[in-house]
């Protein structure tokens, strides 16, 4: 009798441990997308990055633009100084009155709203939980509450001067223009940078210096750090300065025609 | 010549109500709302078709509800596993309707009462307001068992729950949908989703939507061949034993529905109806429809009765409902965008309240039992759920049909000759015991009895009578059977004595 117990209690042990390690080497997303059969959670990752790698086909209902969420969190979150979305950790905020409508599932669906120029998805959409998933995939082993290593893009440091458009411009014709295009409107399969398919003016990257620091980090793509912080600032601030999609918080007159012409 | 001007506009007008069915019924199911549109176009296109009615199938509550109880457990809502599944379960439920089909299974609906038939279609009714309800109040999901425990939750808590904007819309809606119908009973659905749609556009000119936090319709890519293979494997086959339960209650209820609609077309137009030819369309649609993206369906009581109301007779409207959800998806893409969903769920209510008419328990209330079956069916949906519905009114249509045909209808008459019974029914095991009284009131008279006009004689009956024609005899009376030609082969068959006189006619 004591025996069988110690047993059954050892196996359990056995078992435990051997989930906990299981949880500790997660399956590379990879992996996952060779497996044929995929539990419930796990399904929900794929079709989340998925969603993040190809937005235009997995969750073109909420999108208004031509970007795709790997546009700007580089190699589908995973990337530091990249907007990495291994951030599961710092949500729900701890300001929130009600920590639903503050948590990872809100910052996914205003980056609907600006980034992807679209509409909120609802709180539940398929499209919604299955992000969160992605992201919780992504957190994995990570210190809940503490900024992520990398977490969100550098800030730039003081340079003394402020950024000057003009200047920008002639970076963004010598360093940008061959990916992104002279109007901005992206060579060949390159995202837009502004106009009307691009992100619209209450997103994250319409902030001049979130934008330099994102664009001195990663930009031009495969160089990214080679612009002085100077320049970085320059370009964002030409960037600023372009035709693009009205605030969806603010003039909503002119987003309605929008969504109508569109 | 007019006929086909007609049955293209109550296409127009079904494929107006169907989009905000089809993409609310999708959200049950779990699904995107592209499933339910392709559902509604092609399900519909298919049944209409094959079958040979102006029913308009498609998109059905209880069938998007079922499909969500059976796959939410075993995938992410809307993941692409999930979808999967969805269709593997459509395309179970399509066999398990042909078989239905082989088996000529549709005659077990024929005893469905008209009572039942109302009663089911007011519960459909009732759960088709409760599943507006969501998108008109803007709750997220929770489950809840029984509807009161839902309202009562919304109440206590309205102040956190409700979406002041959401409902506001919504009650624009319905407001506009009354009262247009006062003016124009054709267009009044089209006047209350334009009303809906004007006041979201008003909403969301003074409101942003992080404030309003408004669920709009969203873009949607309509393909026009949403060709799709549904992956079938060996761990697909192992889920697919599991949901053998689920595909077998689903077929049955999305076939009861269909049925009961198609014999209220019977009852009420003079089409010229093939139950059995209903069900093989059903079947193939539903076994087809994952082929086309989208998920089984049923016929819709509401899209019916507006197609009825506005004269179509024939599938030609259904086929052009399917049409014109296509175009109008197609063209009215970049509208519908910002059409929000409380004005599709404001639609939705109007068409479920129509559902449940006073009219109906008035008329039924005369006779008490229809109007029992009627309650108990409209109740047992309202508390439980379509299924236990369908059940407890085909248990109670078939119990009273029982109890209605084992009355006889006796008449005695005495003269010099003897006491003549006169036997009016069907005389059988359970009708019996009405004459064994009569025999034993005359217990010591010669008795004749009239079967002319008995319209079922049985073994058991055929027993009585040489039970009592010994006995009789015993005491010295005679029993003597007054028969046409056909019943007197009938009876010797049977292997009655000669010891009965029998009188053919
Ligand atoms: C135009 C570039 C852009 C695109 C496209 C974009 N985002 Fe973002 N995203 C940002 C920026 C910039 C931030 C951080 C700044 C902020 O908080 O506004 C951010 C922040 C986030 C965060 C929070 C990260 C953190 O550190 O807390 C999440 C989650 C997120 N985005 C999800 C998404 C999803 C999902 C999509 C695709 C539907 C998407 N984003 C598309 C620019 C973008
Ligand atoms: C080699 C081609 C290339 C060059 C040169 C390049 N980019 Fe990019 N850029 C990309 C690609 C590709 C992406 C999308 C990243 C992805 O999908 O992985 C991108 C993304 C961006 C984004 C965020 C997405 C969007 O469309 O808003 C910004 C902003 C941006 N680049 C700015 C710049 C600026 C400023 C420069 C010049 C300093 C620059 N890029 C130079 C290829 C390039």
């Amino acid at each position: 009798m004591k025996y069988s117990q110690q047993l059954v209690c050892g196996a359990l042990c056995l078992l435990l441990l051997n989930a906990a390690t299981a949880q500790q080497n997660q399956p590379s997303i990879q992996q996952l997308l060779r497996e044929p059969f995929l539990d419930d959670y796990y399904s929900n990752v794929v079709y989340g990055y998925e969603i993040v790698t190809d937005t235009q086909t997995h969750a073109s209902r909420y999108v208004g633009n031509s970007l795709n969420c790997s546009n700007c969190h580089l190699q589908a979150g995973t990337q530091p100084d990249a907007l990495p979305l291994n951030v599961a950790g710092m949500y729900p905020k701890w300001r929130a009155k009600n920590g639903k409508r503050n948590g990872i599932g809100l910052r996914i669906r205003e980056c609907f709203l600006y980034s992807m120029d679209g509409i909120m998805p609802p709180e539940d959409a398929p499209e919604v939980l299955a992000i969160s998933a992605y992201v919780t995939y992504l957190s994995q082993g990570q210190v809940m509450g503490a900024e992520p290593e990398g977490r969100g893009v550098p800030t730039l440091p003081d340079t003394g001067y402020d950024p000057n458009p003009a200047n920008g411009r002639a970076v963004y014709m010598s360093q940008c223009a061959s990916c992104h295009g002279q109007q901005g409107e992206g060579v060949a399969d390159m995202p837009p940078v502004w106009g009307m398919n691009s992100y619209n003016k209450g997103a994250g990257m319409n902030n001049i210096r979130e934008a330099a620091g994102f664009i001195w980090a990663n930009m031009p793509l495969g160089q990214g750090k080679s612009l002085t912080h100077q320049q970085a600032l320059d370009v964002s601030a030409y960037l600023n300065l372009q035709i693009r999609p009205a605030d969806p918080g603010r003039s909503k007159f002119l987003k309605l025609l929008e969504y109508l012409i569109n | 010549m007019r006929s086909w001007r007609t049955e293209l506009f109550a296409g127009l007008v079904g494929a107006i109500l169907v989009i905000p069915q089809g993409i609310t019924f999708a959200y049950i199911a779990g699904l995107q709302p592209e499933y339910g549109l392709y559902c509604a176009i092609f399900v519909t296109l298919f049944c209409s078709l094959l079958g040979s009615s102006s029913m308009m199938s498609g998109p059905n509550t209880a069938v998007a509800i079922l499909i969500g109880a059976a796959i939410l457990p075993l995938a992410g809502r809307g993941s692409p596993l999930y979808v999967d599944f969805v269709f593997l379960l459509c395309m179970m439920v399509g066999v398990v309707q042909l078989v239905f089909w082989l088996v000529r299974g549709a005659r077990i609906f024929q005893y469905l009462s008209p009572a039942a038939i109302s009663g089911i279609s007011a519960g459909a009714g009732f759960l088709i307001i409760m599943a507006s309800l969501d998108s008109i109040l803007d709750l997220s999901t929770f489950k809840t068992t029984f509807f009161f425990e839902k309202l009562f939750v919304i109440f206590s808590d309205a102040k956190d729950l409700v979406n002041p904007f959401s409902l506001a819309i919504a009650v624009t809606t319905i407001v506009a949908g009354y009262v247009g119908r006062r003016f124009s009973p054709r267009y009044f659905i089209i006047i209350a989703v334009t009303a809906g749609y004007l006041c979201g556009l008003l909403v969301a000119f003074i409101w942003p939507q992080p404030v309003t936090e408004l669920e709009y319709l969203g873009r949607m890519p309509l393909q026009w061949l949403p060709f799709n293979v549904p992956t079938i494997n060996m761990e697909y086959l192992m889920i697919a034993s599991t949901l053998i339960p689920y595909a077998v209650a689903i077929a049955f209820i999305g076939l009861a529905q269909s049925l009961v609609i198609v014999r209220e077309l019977k009852m009420e137009t003079d089409q010229d109806i093939n139950l059995d030819k209903e069900v093989y369309a059903q079947g193939v649609a539903n076994f087809l429809a994952p082929f086309f993206s989208g998920f089984a369906g049923a016929g819709s009581f509401n899209r019916t009765k507006a197609n009825q109301s506005l004269g179509a007779t024939t599938p030609l409207s259904g086929m052009a409902a399917a049409g014109f959800v296509l175009i109008l998806i197609t063209f009215l893409g970049p509208v519908l965008t910002y059409m929000p969903m409380a004005a599709m769920a404001g639609t939705l209510f109007i068409v479920g309240a129509d559902m449940i008419k006073l009219r109906d328990i008035k008329h039924y209330a005369q006779v008490r039992s229809e109007l029992f079956i009627y309650l108990a069916t409209f109740t047992s949906i309202m508390f439980f759920d379509l299924a236990a519905g369908v059940v407890v009114a085909v248990f109670l249509s078939v119990s009273v049909f029982m109890l209605r045909i084992s009355q006889l209808d006796l008449k005695v008459e005495t003269s010099a000759a003897g006491t003549v019974i006169k036997v009016k029914g069907a005389l059988f095991y359970a009708s019996v015991a009405h004459l064994t009284e009569k025999f034993h009131q005359y217990m010591d008279e010669d008795l004749t009895v009239d079967l002319q006009f008995t319209t079922h004689i049985d073994q058991s009956a055929v027993d009585f009578f040489i039970r009592e024609s010994k006995g009789m005899t015993n005491r010295g009376k005679h029993l003597t059977l007054l028969v046409n030609e056909s019943q007197q082969a009938f009876l010797e068959n049977l292997g009655i004595s000669k010891d009965i006189r029998q009188i053919s006619l």
